[in-house]
């Protein structure tokens, strides 16, 4: 079986503008669990966070691009507060959503607020969502 | 009475003055009693609600870093806020621009050529100073735990609230993330219990304190959020308790004004009164009814606090 050890060039830069965005060293990651074990989201997600981190590691952008699990994030900080290595998921989650998007389209914009819902809706997750969510 | 009252600047943030003026009205009415007079920053606009959290998102500092520098600029040295979100917000953009020069020096640069326009005068006034992360940001019940005292509350408890068994929700903007919130600690927080016991509640734990609500989620995946709040809920309920006291609308959004949609989605679902801590904290006080804003509320509370539908005290 062959083995490969060296990443490709796309691969590289991939894991390095992650790393650069983030403020992270997601290569400090040893796929322990602890984050997907306290996520509170994991029970929709497609893949879990620590496989988010992986993908990462190994230079998989094209296999983040769609995932749902990228946009169940809260920012909640649980996986953060229990890392042993005090990486900061959210912030990776957050930068992987800013390489993978397609330029120049909301993944969640205004049009995908229901009229019935405008009026109840309070200031702080609009304002949430959007930062999150569109360019 | 009479005496007098000690300037104190406070950060109410959008969704008070709008969605939630219960939040905003009985802190106004609680801190009143307290002793202090409430500054809002001149100007001051939305704090953004999220921390950015990737460099190239840096420009989402401007303005929690204005509405700080405005209170430095009116002589406060301290600014207190209700809501979490706010607060979480407000206190990492300090702590940025303390600890991290990058983006000290590139929002300074954004912010210095900042214009005002005195609304009165037409003056305009240009060239700011740089700002330094020197305004404390306080969070209201850290604010009561270290400088208005648990004494001086007890002091002035005006109504008995000894039967309400509530569960304090902290949610996650109050502790996390890890090592840059710092008002109690993030696995293992007494602070909501503490202030809950000395106004006389009876004080339920409950594994689901810390949880996450669903938070913006609400909006965009909304199953997943209501399945996030149920949780919460349910495990209130099964723990005993009477009402859930929080301090963030976005909470107060999803666990209580979306009980109707957690119910559609598991049908077994119990209602559940939710108060913000300023309410629970009013009532104790002797605040009239009609500042609490009880109406606002999904869940009506106030069997809770022992008010029959009428408005008449049982």
């Amino acid at each position: 079986m062959r083995i490969k050890l060296k990443f490709e060039e796309n691969e590289k830069k991939f894991i390095d503008r992650v790393n650069e965005l983030s403020g992270e060293n997601v290569y400090s990651c040893y796929q322990c669990g602890n984050c997907s074990s306290g996520c509170p989201f994991v029970f929709e997600m497609d893949i879990l966070p620590n496989q988010i981190i992986r993908l990462v590691q190994m230079g998989r952008e094209e296999e983040l691009i769609g995932s749902k699990a990228l946009f169940l994030c809260a920012s909640c900080f649980t996986c953060q507060s229990r890392c042993p290595k005090g990486i900061n998921i959210a912030n990776v989650a957050e930068a992987v959503r800013h390489l993978i998007e397609p330029k120049g389209k909301d993944y969640f914009g205004p049009q995908e607020i229901p009229a019935e819902l405008a009026d109840e809706l309070p200031q702080q997750a609009l304002v949430a969502v959007y930062r999150k969510f569109s360019k | 009475m009479g005496n007098k009252k000690t300037k104190l600047h406070y950060y109410p943030g959008c969704t008070l003055k709008e969605k939630t003026t219960n939040l905003d009205d009985t802190t106004y009415a609680v801190m009143d009693l307290l002793g202090y007079e409430l500054i809002e920053p001149e100007n001051w606009t939305c704090c953004g609600a999220e921390f950015p959290l990737t460099e190239e998102k840096i420009v989402g500092l401007a303005a929690p870093v204005r509405i700080l520098r405005q209170v430095k600029l009116e002589g406060g040295n301290k600014v207190f806020t209700v809501c979490s979100f706010c607060f979480n917000v407000l206190k990492r953009a300090n702590e940025a621009m303390v600890t991290d020069p990058l983006k000290h020096k590139r929002i300074n640069a954004f912010l210095k050529d900042d214009i005002t326009i005195d609304r009165v005068t037409g003056d305009k006034t240009t060239g700011f100073p740089e700002y330094n992360g020197d305004v404390s940001v306080l969070h209201l019940l850290e604010f009561i735990r270290d400088e208005v005292g648990y004494e001086k509350i007890r002091a002035l408890i005006k109504r008995d609230l000894g039967k309400v068994k509530v569960v304090p929700y902290y949610g996650c903007r109050l502790l996390r993330p890890k090592g840059k919130i710092g008002i109690d600690k993030p696995d293992d927080p007494s602070i909501f219990e503490e202030f809950l016991e000395n106004i006389g509640c009876e004080v339920i734990d409950f594994p689901f304190k810390q949880e996450c609500c669903g938070s913006y989620l609400s909006l965009s995946m909304p199953d997943a959020a209501s399945e996030a709040s149920y949780n919460v809920l349910r495990s209130a309920k099964l723990n005993g308790a009477d009402v859930l006291a929080l301090s963030c609308p976005l909470c107060y959004y999803n666990l209580d004004r979306r009980q109707d949609r957690i119910k559609e989605k598991f049908p077994e679902f119990h209602e559940m009164p939710v108060l913000f801590f300023t309410q629970l904290l009013a009532w104790a006080l002797g605040v009239d009814e009609e500042i609490l804003g009880l109406d606002q509320h999904f869940c009506d509370p106030r069997s809770v606090l022992g008010i029959d539908k009428s408005g008449v005290e049982i």
